[in-house]
């Protein structure tokens, strides 16, 4: 179980990080192309402010602002948008993750068409990544059982 | 037999007084209570009314000034300026700044940010004053051949109230040389100081007094309080 931190300092100098964190998580996404960096990088990044945040604040004050639900929906989407980038391709007549093949739908050069595929993808591993390290996080650290829900698993368990 | 009743009544005359007395401080303490009962309902009442009146604007002022910060930092990271990356630019700090603008400005009312942030500009230059001075001893002290230093752990108790404020103190403390804030324990700073006259230094509470100043805590005033108070004044006119 993950408790609210006992320092001011910490928890202070946190709260004021994490959007930069988060900032900088983003760009490190949003220039993959160009720069090093990327999908993976990124999201890891993002997980890592987020859980920043949960070990600074405690899951109890954190967790309106990670829900576990939107982790999951996250995580699926961010596959999707992989998977279906590569379809996408697959289905305009090219090979799976064949970029150049977007060109037709966005009506720019391919090398431009490559440029975005390889953006959309890597917003896709991004999201993924970000929601599958707190997922996994939050499972280590509460051994998959999240205060609140404890009671209600009793309760089912009661009824049943 | 006479003395014998003088001294029974005399008794009895001094129990009287003494139950009087008792029953006299009852209903003071009684009163006392009472009016600090109603005195503390009012001022949370009054509270309430301030806090509304702030929040109306906090929060929109807050989300932008946010958004505007973030946005110099993502220019400055991202180093290209065309349209795209720009507008790319302009979601993410948007989605960032929705999500992080109570992290960042944590009770900071509406009018406030602009006096807290000129003052902390104006703090800068003073800190920068006071650590090169300190420089200067500590560099005494560790050059000299008897190496006069006296380290200790002093507590220190502050009169600052939120925790940005206190942060402040804290990091302002461990920048100057000679001085390590350890620990801030319910408002009582823990600090390693190097030797007498470091400690004796921070015991004067310039810094504090500064930090004070910028946040508008303890004994100074808050102007913005002034200002909420007039206009709840000229609407309840």
């Amino acid at each position: 179980m993950i408790y609210r931190g006992e320092d001011i300092i910490i928890r202070t100098i946190s709260r004021m990080l994490i959007p930069f964190i988060q900032l900088y998580g983003l760009y490190v996404i949003m220039h993959g192309h160009y720069s090093p960096g990327g999908g993976f990088q990124g999201g890891v990044i993002l997980g890592a402010s987020l859980i920043l945040l949960l070990l600074a604040y405690g899951y109890q004050d954190a967790k309106s602002r990670v829900p576990e639900k939107l982790l999951t929906v996250f995580s699926g989407v961010g596959v999707f948008i992989y998977a279906g980038t590569g379809f996408l391709c697959l289905v305009l007549l090219g090979n799976f993750l064949d970029y150049a093949m977007l060109a037709k739908i966005l009506h720019t050069d391919a090398a431009h068409a490559r440029s975005l595929g390889i953006l959309s993808v890597e917003i896709g591993v991004g999201m993924a990544v970000m929601a599958v390290m707190v997922s996994i996080f939050l499972d280590i650290s509460t051994g998959g059982v999240l205060p609140g829900e404890e009671e209600e698993k009793q309760k089912t368990a009661e009824e049943a | 037999m006479e003395v014998t009743l003088l001294v029974q009544a005399a008794d009895e005359s001094f129990t009287i007084l003494e139950k009087a007395r008792v029953r006299a401080v009852d209903l003071m303490n009684t009163a006392a209570k009472l009016t600090s009962e109603t005195r503390w309902m009012e001022e949370k009442r009054v509270r309430a009314i301030f806090r509304g009146a702030r929040e109306s604007r906090a929060g929109l002022q807050n989300f932008v000034v946010t958004f505007v910060i973030l946005f110099v930092f993502w220019a400055l990271l991202s180093g290209k300026y065309d349209a795209f990356h720009l507008s790319l630019g302009v979601i993410c700090t948007g989605v960032v700044a929705w999500m992080g603008h109570e992290l960042i400005f944590h009770n900071v009312r509406a009018g406030d940010m602009r006096v807290i942030a000129w003052r902390f500009l104006k703090y800068i230059p003073w800190l920068f004053h006071e650590i090169v001075v300190s420089n200067f001893h500590v560099a005494r002290l560790v050059l000299s051949p008897r190496l006069p230093i006296d380290p200790n752990l002093i507590r220190y108790r502050t009169k600052l109230e939120s925790d940005t404020s206190m942060v402040t103190l804290a990091n302002s403390i461990t920048l100057t040389p000679g001085t390590i804030t350890i620990a801030i324990e319910n408002g009582e700073f823990i600090v390693h100081a190097l030797d007498r006259k470091v400690a004796d230094d921070l015991n004067a509470g310039a810094m504090e007094d500064q930090v004070a100043h910028i946040f508008m805590e303890a004994d100074h005033i808050y102007i913005q309080d002034v200002l909420d108070v007039a206009r709840i004044f000229a609407a309840l006119r």
